[in-house]
């Protein structure tokens, strides 16, 4: 095959199951984001739900079982970003990076006896492609009907742009903000197992790799809208398909410095973001309430 | 419906916002709640509607006490609120907001929900050329009212609670909004307008209550009371009287010289402030007029033309702005454009001064400098080390007074200076400010009381879409004419907009 | 009214709180893996301050994260929230390692050029996030965590390819720094001379941020950012030298593990000092005082990972759960556990 067949070939369906993972947090944190909340600590979610879902694979044999263990994983610790932000009233930035600690630490502690054990995850279906992915691609349009159309979804969007506003309408934000912050761990949770059970079917320590810290920035990219999270998740599985497959044709090239591809072009696009967010007299859809975390 | 509160009381810490207060409320009669600016006014209504509970007290509605817990219970029971900050979100579509305010929002509000079909229809009725698609944040100030409106029409609301909707809006969009609130009133709702000016009493008021300190001091019928007695149950006391200003002839020489300036909405402005001259500005929010100070200030670039202080050029395009103690810049909202509320009152008074500080900072002098400034300009608490964000908005306004004023500077601009504050402290700023200009300062005062500038500035320039449009004697013009200029209109204009809107409502 | 800033609880009460809380916490969670609370605490204090050789240890952990801590703290003081001290620590420690590999000057020069390589490498690495802020307004907090991983790529690139020692088997890392490279030990442990250079710099910003006309610009724009006009000082320039400042504490960091510690660059260098550094900044309320001994407590408590493996059974990587449980304490122990009945909720 030549350099530019190994490169082509398939690097779509590559792309979509290396983006699998970071679209499942990106949607979960674009509903977060929403409700007027960022949450660091997506990253410490991801890896507790990676190993979570792949003891429950590993202890079941079953992957679905794996999926929503992990899932579960997610949306507990997210509980914790829930109370220390809700209760607390602690500060955001703060809270995510203490919750991502501590799912760091979890997931170091309870996954030590799971390296280099394997497992058997999904078979590849049509088109190589697994179940979690189409379940991905399926929560798009989902998520997105839902935030839009439904008075939920409504009510989500109302209290994310202003929690007093909302109080007047009825509406008890509190409770859709924890709503919202505990969805945020269960898609994010999903994420995560589907890269441990799915993409790799291995579990290293710190494995995301900063997928979900990544998510966070590629939000905002995303514009909060469910729709986009797919192209802003294919970018960043599009670089990595990418420098796998660079890597393999020419292997001059260090993996290592390809791998540096998906965080700078996630980087890049974040800061373009920025810069035409600034000049945007409405702050280009971003929930009200946010402003208020981001200007300081 | 009628409504009777009795003995209401509410606490909040160690705070009484509102103290044994009796109210009643007629069906078909309108009634202004006023008050100064923490006299518990908002407090009570909120407390009718459910945004509070009372901690004792008896809210009856038609002769039944009954318990709000929620706005939910509120806008059940017939009572709906208008709120002074818009309550209608910007980024939502007015069906969006009108959606989230129905008692059961449809399951699917969607594009094109059939069940919020209706809502297009009271939109349409109700506030003519706002489309139901469109997002709230791109309706003008009147069109914002006439949807909150709607929104508390649709429910049947009885009882309409209206806080304080005349703040931002010119003499003719609150001549139409007095008729519409008489309207209300002839559809046989019960109307209560919480306010602080006397002209929207006298405008469309039957009754009037007025409250001070938590307390109803008084109900009464508007034919039956004079306005210093209102004045006096607002205060307590006489109305506080501030000199006006004297007269001055002969002409100065200029001391503050805007040629030909443009910086953000502000376009090419011309202005002159001799020494001793009080020069007011008036214009309709986002006219230009916060830009213009904000260019004097330093506070903005300049994209063209100059400032000149006392014949030396202060302010032009690309020349750093460093701040001069030659000029004295009061802003609106205190807490978020002049102090730094984490830091002490002595930082805060030595904020201009820094760069001139030694290296090594000796705080202890800086308190010892503080001490008498704080007395000299009545801050209170006169502590040098308290945090300035526990300060009060009237003495927020006096420590920048101190801070900006002390050094006799050759020209003050006060931008809002008095918003927000109540009599007294409204009294001392200007004390403090016109005499500066009896000692010789150039003052420069954009002010959103149209009577105040009337009353104490000697000339005005009235600002409209960036420009200045006119300058006018003060002894020679009306609130009216003032109004008429800042929304660019001429006489006809006006006559005729004002029976196009009569027209719409019959 | 009143515009009010609502307190928080006192600091002795915010303390006592934030110490049950983890003691709850981390109490539950060792019972929930079948350990005797009691008994790992003890460990802890044990592998931690227990020994000459604990005592060592824990001033050797402590000192990259004090340095990071710094790392983040002086930035701070303007209002950033900066968490890239992790990625300015690796490039410091590239940077040096670049100038030892290429150094053809006198020996006795060697130590300090390879010390100011990493303070520069790290420096300029901080100058991408302080640009992106001033020239296009991107939060320095995502910006920051992002170039973190390009960071520790740049190592693993390094020493996976061109530095890549030869005669290294198995794990990749680069030649071994010359003992005229390495900071001296102190007395007779791992710990180095990189604690005392940090405890002087450490002093050095108490003095620069606490007592000087500079830091009290720093406090005025932290508090409101819109008073650049009052008192002449913009922000961009303070940004830069924030943040090129906290680089160069974090590079300092990172070329002092590599040399003195590890002897040589490898991947993982860091061990999460640049996150505990934070952590330690933030539970410091970015504090010089505070931030030296709390420091030196997370650097026990990490350093007692080893000890509580070997003697009580219990992977080390239990230290970094409770690092994490003691974080979320403290953040949670700030609550106003009753809502605020002195501010009307609106």
């Amino acid at each position: 095959m030549t350099s530019a067949e190994i490169i082509l070939t398939g690097l779509l369906i590559s792309a979509l199951r290396s983006a699998t993972p970071l679209l499942l947090a990106l949607l979960g944190e674009c509903l977060t984001q929403r409700v007027g909340r960022i949450n660091l600590g997506i990253e410490g979610q991801m890896l507790v739900g990676a190993v979570a879902g792949y003891a429950t694979v590993a202890a079941s044999g079953n992957p679905w079982m794996g999926l929503v263990g992990g899932a579960l994983a997610g949306a507990a610790l997210s509980s914790v970003y829930a109370w220390l932000t809700v209760v607390a009233q602690a500060n955001q930035f703060a809270s995510g990076l203490a919750v991502w600690m501590l799912g760091f630490g979890l997931s170091a502690y309870f996954g030590s006896q799971f390296v280099g054990v394997r497992i058997e995850g999904f078979e590849p279906g049509a088109a190589g492609l697994t179940p979690t992915v189409v379940m991905a691609l399926v929560l798009v349009p989902l998520t997105a009907l839902w935030l839009y159309g439904t008075r939920e979804g409504l009510k989500w969007r109302a209290v994310g742009e202003s929690e007093a506003n909302a109080r007047a309408m009825g509406i008890v934000p509190w409770r859709i903000v924890v709503s919202g912050i505990v969805v945020g761990g269960l898609f994010s949770g999903l994420g995560g197992a589907a890269l441990s059970i799915d993409t790799t079917r291995t579990w290293a320590e710190g494995m995301t790799a900063g997928r979900g810290l990544v998510a966070v920035g590629l939000v905002i990219v995303a514009r909060w809208n469910p729709w986009l999270c797919l192209p802003a998740a294919l970018l960043f599985g599009v670089a990595e398909a990418l420098s796998f497959r660079l890597q393999a044709a020419d292997s001059a090239v260090s993996a290592h410095l390809l791998h540096m591809l998906p965080y700078l072009a996630s980087l890049l696009v974040f800061v373009i973001t920025c810069v035409r967010l600034r000049h945007h007299p409405q702050g280009g859809g971003a929930p009200a309430g946010l402003r208020a975390v981001f200007e300081r | 419906m009628t409504l009777q509160l009795s003995g209401i009381c509410k606490r909040f810490g160690d705070v009484a916002a509102v103290t044994d207060a009796d109210l009643e409320i007629r069906k078909g009669q309108v009634l202004a709640l006023l008050g100064e600016n923490g006299a518990g006014k908002s407090t009570l209504m909120k407390l009718l509607y459910g945004i509070h509970q009372p901690d004792s007290g008896v809210i009856e509605v038609d002769g039944q006490p009954l318990k709000i817990s929620s706005p939910r219970v509120a806008m059940h029971c017939g009572i709906g609120m208008v709120f002074q900050q818009s309550s209608l979100i910007p980024a939502l579509t007015v069906r969006e907001n009108l959606a989230l305010a129905l008692d059961q929002p449809p399951w699917w509000v969607g594009r094109r929900a059939r069940a919020l079909r209706t809502l297009d229809e009271h939109v349409h009725r109700l506030a003519p050329g706002v489309a139901a698609e469109a997002t709230v944040a791109s309706l003008s100030i009147g069109q914002l009212q006439l949807i909150e409106l709607v929104k508390v029409r649709m429910r049947n609301a009885r009882c309409v609670i209206l806080d304080e909707p005349s703040a931002v809006l010119t003499p003719t969009e609150a001549q139409r909004l007095w008729s519409l609130i008489r309207e209300l009133a002839a559809d046989g709702v019960a109307v209560v307008l919480i306010t602080h000016k006397l002209a929207d009493v006298r405008a469309c008021a039957d009754a009037v209550a007025v409250m001070r300190a938590g307390r109803v001091v008084a109900q009464i019928q508007v034919a039956e009371a004079d306005d210093n007695s209102i004045i006096g149950w607002m205060v307590g006391h006489a109305p506080p009287a501030v000199d006006a200003p004297q007269y001055r002839e002969a002409t100065l020489p200029v001391r503050l010289w805007i040629k030909g300036m443009s910086a953000g909405a502000a376009r090419n402005i011309d202005l002159q402030v001799s020494g001793g001259e009080i020069v007011g500005v008036a214009g309709i929010s986002g006219g230009g007029q916060t830009a213009l100070a904000e260019a004097i200030a330093g506070a903005r670039p300049i994209d063209d033309g100059e400032i000149i202080l006392d014949g030396e050029l202060l302010r032009a395009p690309r020349r750093a702005a460093q701040p001069s103690p030659q000029l004295g810049y009061i802003p609106a909202e205190p807490l978020r454009n002049a102090v730094a509320p984490t830091l002490p009152l002595a930082v805060n008074l030595a904020l201009k001064d820094l760069r001139g500080l030694p290296f090594i900072v000796d705080r202890a002098a800086l308190a010892l400098r503080a001490q008498p400034l704080l007395e000299r300009f009545a801050v209170r608490p006169a502590d040098p080390s308290a945090a300035a964000g526990t300060l009060s908005g009237g003495n927020l306004q006096k420590l920048v007074a101190a801070r900006e004023l002390s050094q006799q500077p050759a020209a003050v601009v006060a931008c809002y200076p008095t918003m927000g504050l109540d009599i007294t402290a409204t009294a001392q700023v200007y004390e403090t400010l016109f005499g500066l200009a009896r000692a010789g300062a150039a003052v420069l005062w954009i002010s959103e009381d149209l009577d105040d500038l009337l009353r104490y500035a000697h000339r005005i320039a009235v600002m409209a879409e960036g420009r200045v449009v006119r300058v006018v004697d003060a002894r020679l013009s009306t609130a009216f004419d003032l109004g008429r200029w800042m929304t660019g209109q001429t006489q006809e204009e006006t006559g005729a907009a004002a029976t196009r809107q009569h027209e719409v409502h019959t | 009214m009143s515009p009010a800033a609502v307190a928080a609880p006192g600091p002795f009460v915010h303390t006592l709180r934030a110490l049950l809380l983890f003691g709850a916490m981390a109490s539950g969670f060792f019972l929930l893996i079948g350990h005797h609370p009691g008994a790992i605490f003890i460990e802890i204090a044990n592998a931690s301050a227990g020994s000459g050789y604990a005592i060592g240890e824990t001033l050797l952990r402590a000192t990259p994260i004090l340095l990071c801590a710094l790392a983040t703290l002086v930035p701070a003081r303007l209002g950033l929230i900066s968490v890239g001290a992790e990625g300015q620590l690796y490039l410091g420690a590239i940077c040096g390692t670049g100038v030892m590999l290429a150094w053809t000057g006198p020996q006795g020069l060697l130590l300090p050029s390879v010390l100011l390589g990493g303070m520069v490498g790290g420096s300029m690495w901080a100058m991408v996030p302080a640009l992106l802020r001033t020239a296009a307004g991107v939060n320095e907090t995502i910006s920051t965590l992002m170039l973190n991983y390009v960071a520790a790529l740049a190592v693993t690139w390094l020493v996976y390819g061109p530095w890549k020692n030869p005669q290294s088997q198995g794990w990749p890392a680069t030649v071994e720094f010359p003992g005229a490279a390495r900071l001296a030990n102190l007395a007779d442990s791992r710990a180095h001379a990189g604690l005392l250079l940090a405890l002087g710099l450490a002093a050095l910003l108490y003095f620069l941020l606490d007592r000087t006309r500079w830091g009290l610009e720093l406090d005025v724009l932290r508090s409101n950012p819109r008073l650049e006009h009052v008192t002449g000082r913009r922000i961009a320039p303070q940004v830069l030298l924030t943040m090129g400042i906290g680089g160069m504490l974090a590079g300092l960091a990172g070329i002092a593990e590599a040399s003195a510690v590890q002897g040589r660059l490898q991947s993982d260098l860091s061990q999460g000092a640049g996150l505990s550094g934070f952590l330690v900044a933030w539970l410091a309320g970015n504090r010089v005082g505070r931030t030296v001994w709390m420091s030196l407590l997370i650097g026990g408590l990490l350093a007692s990972g080893d000890g509580l493996q070997m003697n009580a059974r219990v992977p080390s990587s239990v230290t970094l759960v409770v690092q994490g449980l003691l974080f979320v304490a403290v953040l949670g122990a700030g609550a106003r556990w009753l809502p605020d009945r002195r501010k009307p909720r609106d």
